[in-house]
């Protein structure tokens, strides 16, 4: 694969995004915001339609059209009007909505709009990939130097806004650079898997580690494994590279799953390990 | 004068016992209904304060107030010199211990974390912990007695351990008032005590201004040096024996008081010898 440009463009546009998402995708799992990452998804197929049907690029309306929602996600459930679970399902399919409205009128159903829907990392540009990097920089620098007042934000939203920390700049701020990487993501699995790509990477970390640097650690490797592994498995079987990217990474999370120390067995085959090392030791 | 002159300056200055807190007519309405309404007292440094009251009195508002998180509609709030705007600059000498933390069991932080978590303001934006930091984290855990726990997950401790987490974040910044809310609230009588034990002690060697909310009166009654009653408004406010014994206290929990002031005087506390 490595042998055709092509190959090398989805390679690093791939690896870009899958640091992006595995660093957000720590904060997405405990913040709880599986659900939000669904609806901003989905919301972009919205974005798409539009940017399809006024003739300028859909991965800008759509990234226009994601901040939006999620503003509009963090806006309505922190007035407490309604609770974000409900925003989320009438934004979701609000967009939706509007998407297939506004595809039908510019009656634009064609092979262009599902590369948006499933993925066409195979058919990324040099543009893209430089993008997809300013991207990366953008999400990366923003989860990096606001680290230590997510996690706060994440553990105890009450004594974070006690102590000064600027919980609603840190808020909107994570949704947006959830919209964005989501927007980016897109062009690798698509509006309809995307969001596998901002939870699984985190579920898998918690599976397998306790504190939130392992977490992190995990969540970093299963994203970039999974990405390089599905990209070269689908091009070995010729299957589509979005699905193969996610079923990779299903099958960490499986994994994750089954060689948990919060397991029983795993505990029980742990503690028999120690207990033959304190012997012989 | 800087912000940071006026604090120093504030505890370092001559005289008697200086005003902390000063709340005057102050009126606060959430959601289109008045909770607090014409709360006026003020408050010496360095002494033990319970707020008492019942069950949306207006307690938890009140200590919002104090934080600057809440805007009253009318009145002024006053704390070490200095109005609200000018106190979201000070923060970190103001320790906070809310009434439940509602975070997930499994939420991947240590008790050391945690308590990191309180050094934040004194760490600022853009910038890491350093060793005087970590060395201010290890401290106030050493100082609630969870030595040994820096490692263990914030949820796989018990109540009490995690109580004290709380109280070492609240701790380890530069802090000079500690306010609680409700922080004996699920803890068995043992462990309540020990609590308030240690709470009584670090406020002797750290020389802190306590605030307590409780809707516990018996508790307070035992280790306060003053305590306020509210019920949306001012009702009480005086020594312990005094607010106990008075009428008015029926008044503010619109119910037969003799459970409570009986227990009291079981616990004489600081005529009897520390209680």
């Amino acid at each position: 694969m490595l042998a055709y440009e092509f190959g090398q463009r989805a390679l690093i546009g791939g690896l870009l995004i899958a640091a992006t998402c595995s660093i957000l995708s720590f904060f997405v799992i405990v913040r709880r915001l599986a659900f939000a990452g669904m609806g901003i998804s989905h919301a972009a197929f919205g974005g798409v339609a539009i940017g399809i049907a006024a003739g300028v690029n859909p991965i800008v309306t759509a990234g226009g059209f994601c901040v939006l929602v999620a503003t509009g996600i963090g806006w309505f459930s922190r007035k407490g009007r309604l609770h974000e679970d409900a925003v989320i399902g009438i934004l979701f399919s609000a967009s939706m909505a509007l998407g297939v409205l506004l595809i039908r009128l510019a009656n634009a159903y064609n092979q262009d709009l599902l590369s948006y829907l499933f993925g066409s990392i195979l058919a990324m540009s040099w543009t893209d990939v430089v993008i997809l990097a300013a991207m990366t920089l953008f999400a990366v620098a923003f989860l990096v130097l606001f680290f230590k007042e997510l996690l706060f934000f994440s553990f105890d939203e009450e004594t974070a806004t006690a102590s000064g920390v600027p919980v609603r700049f840190v808020y909107y701020g994570l949704l947006i650079t959830m919209a964005l990487t989501i927007v980016v993501a897109i062009k690798l699995v698509g509006i309809i898997l995307v969001s596998a790509l901002i939870v699984i990477p985190g579920a898998t970390g918690l599976q397998l580690s306790r504190n939130y640097r392992g977490v992190l650690l995990v969540s970093l490797f299963v994203g970039l494994a999974s990405i390089a592994g599905g990209l070269f498995l689908s091009f070995g079987f010729d299957v589509a590279s979005g699905a193969m990217i996610v079923m990779v990474m299903f099958a960490f999370f499986l994994a994750g799953v089954a060689l948990s120390p919060r397991r029983a067995y795993m505990q029980r085959l742990l503690g028999r390990r120690t207990a033959a090392g304190d012997r012989d030791g | 004068m800087s912000r940071a002159c006026r604090v120093a300056d504030f505890f370092s200055g001559a005289g008697g016992p200086r005003t902390l807190i000063e709340l005057s007519d102050v009126w606060v309405s959430l959601g289109g209904q008045t909770v607090l309404e014409d709360i006026t007292f003020s408050l010496d440094e360095s002494m033990f304060v319970g707020v008492i009251g019942p069950n949306g009195a207006g307690k938890t508002t009140l200590l919002r107030v104090i934080l600057g998180l809440v805007k009253p509609d009318r009145g002024t709030v006053c704390v070490m010199g200095m109005s609200p705007g000018e106190l979201k600059h000070e923060l970190h000498h103001i320790g906070y211990v809310p009434q439940n933390v509602l975070f997930d069991p499994i939420f991947p932080v240590s008790v050391y974390d945690v308590v990191m978590m309180g050094r934040i303001c004194c760490i600022g934006t853009f910038r890491f912990a350093r060793k005087k930091d970590r060395e201010a984290v290890l401290d106030s855990i050493r100082m609630v007695g969870l030595e040994g726990l820096e490692q263990r997950l914030i949820g796989e401790l018990s109540g009490g351990q995690q109580k004290r987490a709380f109280l070492a974040r609240a701790l380890c910044m530069e802090t000079r008032i500690l306010l609680l809310d409700e922080p004996t609230s699920g803890l068995d009588l043992p462990a309540q005590d020990q609590f308030m034990e240690l709470l009584t002690e670090l406020k002797g060697s750290l020389g802190l201004s306590v605030i307590f909310v409780s809707h516990d009166v018996n508790v307070l009654a035992r280790f306060a040096d003053e305590l306020i009653c509210i019920n949306r408004s001012m009702h009480l406010h005086g020594k312990p024996q005094e607010v106990l014994g008075s009428e008015r206290l029926k008044d503010a929990y619109r119910c037969e008081f003799d459970f409570l002031v009986g227990s009291g005087a079981h616990h004489p506390g600081r005529e009897g010898g520390g209680g």
